[in-house]
């Protein structure tokens, strides 16, 4: 099963295997989160896991807005690693239920890949084996850790989603880099999610799945 | 490591017929050198080393300390810790790769080592990749469509990145649990974990 199509309605979306790791990018406040978070918000009302790793919302925003979307939400079925850079480790109080699982920085990679293992362990005992991991955002990680470190990561993160059947979803904000960094960075995953904004409406499209791009499509 | 030489293993055990067994298994394989303590291991330590097997227990230099020192030096090997009992604590959180609880049978050694020295495998692909990647994005951001699809070294970086990225699916198979996964984040190069 994959919720893609619920999203994102081009035919290659139907072919993208559980396990695969799609970079999202597109300029600031194209809505790049608001997809993310609408496929993670499909994977939840149809019984699968979300693990959200943010390096910029709160914990509480993360579990409020994933809320909104899927009535009845399953907290259990839901693990945050938090790992905005703060000065105090409190901050926010865990919502009840949902896994959080805190990260000094975004550029402590090892921390975050502990918070990663934790959370597929957390949602395993509540019988969850299949979902989406959100990264948001990539652009947050290069401004701590170079791009060589950030690409290794990526390449090593997505072949564990890739073992774990979970499908991945790293924002990159186009805006914020020069186009060498997003060419370079986006050759870590299987494909991209490429989104903007034409006359108002919010568009998407779908590439490396198949050869050839997908048309260019709401969202 | 050269593709010629075979790998180099550091064995540090002060007991010495525990070393002489453990040298055994491996001299077959790799080229091994023995040290009966802290100290002498890491004299014995340099870049030719790609897995240690580090006793926790030994008089002297403890092997944590020792293991604190060689991550301090930023030296690229892998480090197994021996231990003398199922660890009680957190092993995803500490500087090693791998750990074996004694007694060791020899195929589980020489598991260890050969799953230490893959991922060691696919770290240098990845940097590969990593160059040659970006040395692609460097010539599209330079070049037009045309003069690429003129360019034979274009064709043949595209062609290189497309073997290297099959060889390094392949060479995955090194990342099998949760420990190999964060071991290979740990070792990611100059990955940086604080």
């Amino acid at each position: 099963m994959n919720d893609l199509p619920e999203v994102l309605d081009v035919e290659a979306a139907a072919a993208v295997d559980p396990g695969t790791s799609l970079l999202v990018s597109g300029p600031a406040m194209a809505g790049k989160s608001d997809v993310v978070r609408s496929i993670l918000a499909s994977g939840l009302r149809n019984g699968e896991g979300a693990v959200c790793v943010t390096t910029g919302g709160t914990t509480a925003d993360v579990i409020a807005d994933l809320e909104a979307r899927v009535d009845d939400l399953v907290e259990s079925h839901v693990a945050v690693v938090d790992c905005r850079e703060r000065d105090s480790p409190d901050g926010d109080a865990a919502p009840e239920g949902a896994h959080v699982h805190h990260v000094g920085a975004p550029s402590d990679l090892t921390g975050i890949g502990i918070g990663i293992t934790r959370s597929f362990e957390r949602l395993h005992q509540c019988g969850v084996d299949r979902g989406y991991l959100s990264l948001d955002s990539l652009s947050t990680m290069l401004t701590y850790t170079d791009r060589k470190a950030v690409f290794k990561f990526c390449h090593v993160l997505s072949s564990r989603l890739d073992q774990a059947e979970f499908l991945g979803l790293f924002s990159v904000d186009t805006s914020a880099h020069d186009d060498r960094t997003v060419q370079v960075i986006k050759q870590a995953f299987d494909g991209m999610i490429e989104i903007r904004e034409r006359d108002g409406d919010r568009e998407a499209r779908l590439r490396g799945v198949e050869p050839n791009p997908s048309d260019w499509v709401a969202v | 490591m050269s593709e010629s030489d075979p790998p180099v293993v550091l064995i540090v055990e002060d007991e010495p017929d525990v070393a002489e067994t453990y040298r055994l298994w491996l001299v077959e394989d790799y080229e091994v050198r023995t040290a009966e303590n802290g100290d002498e291991g890491l004299d014995l330590l340099d870049e030719a080393v790609d897995v240690v097997l580090l006793d926790r227990m030994m008089p002297g230099l403890s092997g944590d300390e020792v293991l604190d020192r060689i991550r301090d030096e930023d030296l690229d090997c892998r480090i197994a810790m021996v231990t003398a009992v199922e660890p009680d604590f957190d092993i995803l959180e500490l500087g090693f790769d791998a750990y074996l609880s004694k007694p060791i049978k020899s195929d589980q050694l020489r598991e260890t080592v050969r799953n230490l020295l893959e991922r060691s495998e696919y770290d240098t692909l990845l940097q590969e990749y990593y160059a040659k990647v970006e040395k692609q994005a460097t010539l599209e951001a330079s070049k037009t469509r045309a003069e690429l699809s003129d360019s034979e070294e274009y064709r043949r970086l595209t062609d290189n990145i497309d073997e290297l990225r099959t060889e390094l699916s392949d060479t995955l198979g090194g990342i099998e649990d949760d420990e190999d996964f964060i071991a290979t984040i740990r070792g990611l190069g100059d990955v940086d974990g604080t």
